[in-house]
């Protein structure tokens, strides 16, 4: 009898801690519907073609085009300067780090960077780049795409340099004994091996690093600073969505404000169908692997 | 010589077991004074062993006994760790392979090693075996070609996998994918083979058709095979080594130390009653 007692406990308290657990994934996806229903709401009178093939410089008559195209700009530049620079640090953390002192101390430092508020990293490229460009040129280049990107590079690279070397990490060293033990040297198993093994897991860390910098305002107001033509010279300012967004809605005319909210709704689509590819490409390859 | 005489009072054992009833093979493997230390951890001492040319050596022991520890030590794989330091002497064909000087891409074309789970590289099954080869020479296609078949064959695969070359390796059977690992290790024509429990994660029959494949490679290579399965070693070994916690207790002619082995730990193991 004793017995029964313990197990009608257990059943209670697997019904609490089910009750909670859905509730609290409830609540997030509220949330997220939420947002979703009201960017778009708020925002359904601007979507229609314009909004996609004119310009800021028209205000309430145009679109975003403009501000889009230069975020697609800025975005690819971060993740192009980011990327390669990432993949290899978190390499190197996860391969060739097993006998120095400082695999440690980086793999710290870059988790403080992966927390450091974007105004900071926008900050210092402002200070890096846009000031020593402008002394260069005698001011023919001040604010920059190019600038933007490395801001934006800056934020993408701590999630890439994580994401390559937990998914290193995550490769057993069975694989890695069974290649040296053929006599094949460490720089052919970890590029021909090692990453092609983690390769799904490594893109994932990519995407989720694009996702987060497509959002990113901040680090843009001083280096990307913003532009209501359309350009694609990196080095001329360049705008973007989500300034245009910020911008937008502290508009007095609530045009202006509606175009900011079908941009919100643009943006939040990006963000989510990155998200869903970056899962989606994660969850094939465990199947493939298997 | 002179360091097996200094070191011979604490190793009285083991230098004497060192030297089994195997005279009339001739040596292809002589270790000398072998310690091993991970850390602070003294997990190899004084081992002497002779593994001769061409038979089947298996070594056996409980679990930490340091078996794989000094199976791991034939071809340094171990060195990719930290803090893992071996000393003493490995001759293999008149050359000490501890040396530093020793090329570990030369040593590891000559000591081949197959591990106790299998691990296909994520290739296809062609590749998993010209990999290797590819490293270490410079083959036409043709040749490459005919290489890999006698690697297959010597595995015993080549008839389950000759339509499926251009697979995925990942999608085979764990039996089969040990044996491409086997086949892997052979491609590359080494001289001594290394299994370090190869069969603990296949079911019987995949088991007994390693075992048949062991007995067919011998003729071949050196196999040095480390086993938690004593029958396997009785089936398959012309010599056994039986270690205990870090020690090499006594090393002779398989049939000896499963019936008449002259220490009493090594009988007692035998005999199961202990480990």
């Amino acid at each position: 009898m004793a017995s029964s007692h313990i197990y009608a406990k257990r059943r209670i308290k697997n019904i609490v801690a089910m009750v909670l657990s859905v509730a609290a994934t409830a609540i997030g996806l509220i949330f997220l519907a939420w947002i979703l229903w009201e960017t778009l709401s708020q925002g359904i009178a601007a979507i229609k073609p314009q909004l996609f093939t004119k310009i800021t410089a028209y205000r309430e008559e145009g679109g975003l085009a403009n501000a889009m195209v230069g975020s697609l700009i800025l975005n690819t530049l971060g993740i192009l300067i980011a990327t390669p620079i990432g993949v290899m640090a978190g390499t190197w953390l996860s391969e060739y780090s097993l006998r120095s002192r400082l695999g440690p101390i980086i793999r710290f430092l870059n988790d403080i960077l992966l927390s450091a508020p974007s105004i900071v990293l926008g900050l210092f490229a402002y200070t890096i780049i846009v000031l020593p460009m402008k002394w260069a040129t005698n001011g023919d280049i001040t604010f920059s795409g190019f600038a933007g990107g490395i801001a934006l590079a800056l934020i993408a690279l701590p999630v890439i340099v994580r994401t390559t070397d937990e998914m290193l990490r995550l490769v057993p060293s069975t694989l890695r004994e069974a290649a040296l033990s053929l006599g094949v040297p460490q720089w052919k198993l970890t590029v021909q091996i090692l990453i092609r093994s983690a390769r799904s897991g490594i893109v994932t860390g990519v995407l989720l690093a694009l996702a987060r910098i497509s959002g990113e305002t901040a680090p843009l107001l001083f280096t990307a600073f913003g532009n209501n033509f359309m350009t694609f010279n990196p080095l001329d300012k360049m705008p973007s969505l989500p300034q245009v967004i910020y911008e937008y809605t502290k508009d007095p005319s609530p045009d202006i404000n509606t175009l900011a909210w079908a941009g919100a709704f643009v943006l939040t689509m990006f963000v989510l169908l990155l998200s869903l590819t970056a899962r989606f490409a994660f969850s094939r390859s465990k199947v493939s692997h298997d | 010589m002179t360091n097996m005489n200094e070191a011979a009072p604490s190793f009285a054992a083991t230098a004497q077991t060192g030297k089994p009833d195997n005279s009339q093979f001739p040596t292809k493997m002589t270790v000398r004074d072998l310690n091993f230390h991970y850390g602070d951890f003294h997990a190899l001492k004084n081992i002497a062993m002779d593994i001769p040319e061409k038979k089947v050596t298996a070594i056996i022991g409980p679990s930490g006994c340091g078996k794989s520890t000094l199976l791991r030590i034939f071809n340094r794989i171990y060195a990719i760790y930290p803090k893992l330091v071996a000393t003493g002497e490995i001759v293999l064909d008149g050359e000490n392979i501890l040396d530093a000087k020793y090329s570990l891409n030369r040593l590891r074309s000559k000591v081949g090693m197959v591990f106790q789970k299998p691990v296909p590289f994520p290739m296809t099954i062609f590749e998993n075996v010209a990999y290797g080869i590819r490293h270490h020479e410079k083959l036409s296609r043709a040749d490459m070609e005919s290489r890999v078949e006698q690697a297959l064959r010597s595995a015993a695969l080549w008839d389950e996998v000759k339509d499926k070359l251009k697979q995925s390796a990942l999608g085979l059977s764990g039996g089969q994918q040990q044996r491409l690992c086997i086949a892997r290790g052979i491609a590359l024509k080494p001289e001594v083979l290394l299994l370090d429990e190869p069969t603990s994660a296949l079911d019987p029959i995949a088991t007994s058709r390693i075992e048949q494949l062991v007995e067919e490679l011998k003729n071949d290579y050196t196999i040095v095979i480390v086993t938690h399965n004593m029958q396997q070693a009785a089936r398959c070994s012309d010599l056994t080594a039986f270690m205990y916690m870090g020690e090499l207790v006594e090393f002779d002619r398989t049939e000896k130390i499963f019936t008449k082995p002259n220490k009493k730990q090594t009988e007692d193991y035998i005999t199961g009653r202990f480990g």
